[in-house]
């Protein structure tokens, strides 16, 4: 009895292997249902010239059947099925593209879920959180928000009376550019800045002093009450230093503990946190920046 | 730096002044020296059932007289302050997660009981 339409292999050995379960399923009695379903086309069992003449050629493949039909008998089935369509190049070939596939979507998706922060982050054209503003570096050279452009910026705000929080994030901050430069063989490329929010007692000496002991290439910056408050709403940070202290006078700074990270066009990209380990924070930083290289985007490098 | 970190104060810290007028906070050896004297004072807090060392001053100074002074001597007052009252607020922060955390396993369990969750 004729069991089914064949067609010739039209398309070699890997969809024969995709295919390979069909015969399985196709050697079980009473199998026209399924067989029909797939075919709603193809009137399933009629009368057709029977040619076995090259089983090897015989290749699974539904659609064209209706053209060049070739039958099938159980025997011819049962003895492909003896062989078998698997090979061991197929099933090795089906192994890497599947395993190469889902390795591709997941790190497709990674980037994209990033992008897609990064883009957020951006806004409507106007960045939420970074903008103008002028400060002083330790050298007392003016330092503007011009002057973060071209790199990848890591800006944290804090003070140098700061009890724990900011002398552990700064620790922190030291083992992320650190690890930064390892991976990126590049120490120019990652900027890590520090603005102080208490500009009465960080003066530039007191800063360089203060961020030397936790890392050189850490970028001090100070100014004036005004200069520094406005930086501060630029940057969303909660800003309490008083105005008025009398010398000597011994207070705290209420302030953020976030680290901003902005990228090269200066738009905010993420925050760092307290819950971040420096591993982790190391991570989302340099899967940024090869994004952006990877984009072919412009990197200051010097 | 021309202080050594065991004779490192408060008062000479604060007083410290940068030659352009700023004013040198604690670096890393002073910091640390502070942070001991503040978990030294502390567990003497913990060892006497003492809780807040700003409204219970009186008290701590009392049974914890030598670790008070030390804590004072290599910590400025803001920091000692802050110190105290962070340790309120992280106990009670403590407090409130691990009474969630009691009440999420009690609401777990009466939910056992009732039957839900187990495997048909």
């Amino acid at each position: 009895m004729t069991l089914t339409t064949r067609a010739p292999g039209l398309f070699g050995q890997a969809t024969r292997s995709l295919a390979s379960t069909e015969p399985r399923i196709l050697s079980l009695p009473r199998h026209h249902g399924p067989a029909q379903c797939r075919r709603a086309y193809t009137p399933a069992p009629r009368p057709q010239p029977r040619n076995a003449a090259n089983p090897l050629l015989n290749s699974k493949n539904f659609s064209s059947s209706a053209f060049l039909g070739r039958d099938k008998t159980m025997g011819e089935l049962k003895s492909r099925n003896r062989t078998g369509p698997f090979s061991w190049k197929a099933a090795l070939l089906f192994v890497l593209t599947g395993a190469g596939m889902m390795v591709y979507f997941k790190i497709e998706k990674e980037r994209l879920e990033r992008k897609r922060i990064a883009e957020m982050s951006k806004g409507y054209g106007k960045p939420k959180v970074g903008g103008p503003f002028v400060l002083k570096d330790l050298n007392g050279n003016e330092f503007t928000q011009e002057d973060l452009k071209g790199k990848y910026s890591f800006v944290y705000f804090g003070f140098t009376h700061c009890p724990d929080i900011c002398p552990d994030e700064l620790d922190k901050m030291a083992e992320i550019i650190e690890k930064v430069k390892l991976e990126t063989k590049d120490e120019k490329l990652f900027l890590p800045v520090f603005i102080t929010c208490d500009p009465v007692r960080d003066t530039p000496e007191v800063l360089r002093e203060y961020l030397k002991e936790f890392h050189p290439g850490i970028v001090g910056l100070t100014g004036t009450y005004e200069q520094v408050k406005n930086v501060c709403r630029q940057y969303r940070v909660y800003f309490s230093t008083p105005r008025d202290v009398k010398p000597g006078e011994d207070y705290l700074v209420d302030h953020s503990i976030y680290f901003y990270l902005m990228d090269p066009d200066n738009d905010f990209v993420e925050c760092i946190g307290r819950q971040d380990t420096p591993e982790s924070a190391a991570k989302v930083v340099l899967e940024h920046i090869k994004d952006w290289q990877r984009e072919g985007k412009p990197l200051k490098t010097e | 730096m021309g202080w050594l970190p065991w004779s490192s104060s408060s008062s000479s810290a604060a007083d410290k002044k940068a030659s352009d007028g700023g004013r040198i906070a604690p670096d890393r050896s002073s910091r640390a020296k502070c942070y001991e004297g503040r978990d030294l004072f502390f567990s003497c807090l913990d060892r006497n059932d003492i809780l807040d060392g700003i409204k219970d001053d009186k008290e701590a100074r009392r049974k914890c007289a030598k670790e008070v002074a030390q804590f004072e001597e290599a910590c400025s007052q803001a920091w000692v302050k802050y110190f105290k009252e962070k340790r309120v607020m992280e106990f009670n922060r403590d407090k409130t997660i691990e009474r969630i955390q009691k009440e999420d396993a009690d609401k777990v369990q009466e939910l056992k009981s009732k039957g839900w969750g187990a495997s048909k």
